[in-house]
């Protein structure tokens, strides 16, 4: 039996919760928790932890040489790293309106990368 | 265009400026101008290109410039003017605004209301007196945040960040993902400044140590800084010795809170609360001088900017109303104490008359309270923390309860549930 501390970041409580897992990496305890909506994310926490990655590309333009992007949606926390090396050498050309597809399907997650603003020059 | 005939004047196009511009549009006022010093509206939110924006204010989860973004379409549908590149130099008491840019030169302006948004700043160095030499490498999370996010520099190799606010922290991830060794992150107090979704997602998921009450005692390097020392402090905040260790970096970051900006509120004589360093307020977020309001960080730090930019749609709907109508409002005669565990309230002082929304910050972290406001409200808290500000919403019928001629009204955490 294995354990893992997940802190909750429901409220501004933050507990710290305890979760015991079996050989089969299933949760079979939960504590610490002070209620249900903490459990739930504690549990969602645990089986899949996904973040959303924010991050800026190259532009051409000297006065603006960056531009802010994100994953459109969350990915698994594992894949930050590696998903923010992928974007060090990505440059964009104008226009571009927020929103709009800069990188598709990023690292084979079918996960794509967009923009966060509008580049117009 | 016509500096002549200026309802409500904005000065500062942040989340705030921006907010309080559109609510006054909306409310009516013709003429509504945003000042603003940079070449672009949107404040400090082009370079937080992190997200964490608008999931209370637009049920999203949103970057900066996006959350900047969605108020910049607004401000031009509704026509409202804008002067970039303008930095207003002098308001006085009497409402008078003098601004310069490139140009007009000088202008001068006297609009019917105004609504100062100019937001806060960072503390630097020279605010926490560190030993040491005076090496390069010494940054504000702000300034570091500027580089890494909108020109181009990473600032060092090895960092060693000073404070656990959010931005220090939200910089800890962003250097840590552009493949910079964070080394700690060490807060003074017990508790980390931030938020807890920044200690979770910004340090716990990248490794980076957490050290609560510990502090920098000394700097080290002569062109460029070489290493800090760090130690534990004592429950007086004073270093202990013996405890001191040497962490090997290249570069300090400062992430030790934020002051509102009010070197023009001052000019106006507008008075200041010392407590969250930002003008007097009632509710409708006027300060003691008639028709200069003010909204957001410039009236006192908020931890979301959602806050940021509900508080200055009041303080822009009742500049509009004053220069629509007239100063006929009943003023702010009712100031609110803080009792038990409350270290500051915004607004300082209501009339009793409006709705209000109160921003409270409590002194130390309690398990189990009740918040009280007189005996018109209460609400109970499993937790309360200075890094989470709490926020009440009292409205005309429940202040209707208030006696007649009360002057004060006591805001205080009662222990228990």
């Amino acid at each position: 039996m294995a354990e893992e501390k997940i802190i909750c970041i429901g409220c501004p409580l933050g507990c710290e919760t305890t979760l015991k897992i079996d050989d089969q990496g299933e949760v079979v305890k939960i504590t610490g928790y002070k209620c249900k909506e903490g459990r739930q994310y504690v549990l969602e926490e645990y089986r899949s932890p996904v973040r959303v990655l924010t991050a800026t590309v190259l532009t051409q333009n000297s006065v603006r040489p960056l531009f802010p992007v994100r994953t459109n949606k969350p990915l698994l926390k594992t894949h930050l790293k590696e998903a923010a090396k992928v974007l060090i050498g990505v440059k964009v050309k104008p226009p571009i309106r927020v929103g709009q597809i800069i990188l598709p399907n990023l690292i084979n997650t079918g996960i794509d990368v967009i923009a966060t603003d509008d580049l117009l020059n | 265009m016509k500096f002549s005939d200026i309802d409500v004047a904005v000065i500062g196009s942040g989340p705030a400026g921006m907010a309080a511009a559109i609510k006054a549009k909306e409310e009516g006022a013709e003429h509504v101008l945003i000042l603003e010093r940079q070449e672009q509206l949107g404040g400090l939110l082009h370079q937080c290109v992190h997200n964490g924006f608008g999931l209370f204010y637009f049920g999203q989860d949103l970057t900066g410039p996006e959350y900047a973004h969605r108020f910049v379409e607004k401000v031009r549908d509704l026509g409202i003017e804008t002067l970039l590149e303008t930095m207003v130099t002098k308001v006085s008491g009497d409402r008078k605004i003098t601004a310069v840019n490139s140009h007009e030169g000088t202008i001068h302006l006297q609009p019917k209301s105004i609504v100062l948004a100019m937001g806060c700043r960072e503390r630097s160095r020279g605010q926490l007196s560190i030993p040491g030499t005076r090496p390069a490498g010494i940054f504000t999370a702000g300034t570091a945040q500027r580089l890494v996010n909108v020109e181009g520099f990473i600032p060092g190799e090895k960092v060693v960040i000073l404070g656990s606010g959010d931005i220090g922290m939200i910089m800890a991830r962003r250097l840590s993902l552009e493949g910079v060794e964070v080394k700690a992150v060490i807060e003074i107090l017990p508790y980390v400044g931030g938020l807890i979704r920044n200690e979770v997602q910004c340090l716990h998921d990248f490794d980076i140590p957490l050290l609560l009450e510990h502090t920098v005692t000394q700097i080290h390097g002569e062109q460029r800084v070489d290493a800090v020392t760090i130690a534990k402090v004592d429950k007086d905040k004073r270093p202990v010795d013996g405890t001191e260790q040497n962490i090997e970096c290249d570069t300090l970051l400062l992430s030790v809170g934020l002051i509102p900006e009010n070197e023009l509120s001052r000019m106006a004589g507008v008075a200041l609360d010392p407590l969250v360093g930002g003008p007097v307020v009632d509710e409708r977020r006027e300060t003691n001088i008639p028709g200069i309001f003010a909204g957001g960080n410039v009236v006192h730090v908020h931890d979301l900017v959602d806050d940021v930019s509900w508080e200055a749609e009041i303080a822009g709907a009742w500049a509009a109303r004053l220069a629509q109508k007239g100063d006929h409002e009943k003023k702010g005669k009712i100031a609110l104490r803080a009792g038990r565990n409350i270290r500051s309230i915004v607004p300082q002082t209501i009339s009793g008359q409006n709705d209000v929304t109160f921003y409270i910050r409590v002194k130390e972290m309690e398990e189990k309270v009740q918040l009280r406001v007189g005996d018109i409200y209460h609400r109970a808290f499993r937790v309360v923390k200075p890094s989470e500000m709490i926020k009440v919403n009292l409205l005309q019928k429940d202040l209707k309860k208030l006696k007649e001629k009360i002057t004060e009204l006591n805001v205080e955490c009662e222990r228990g549930e």
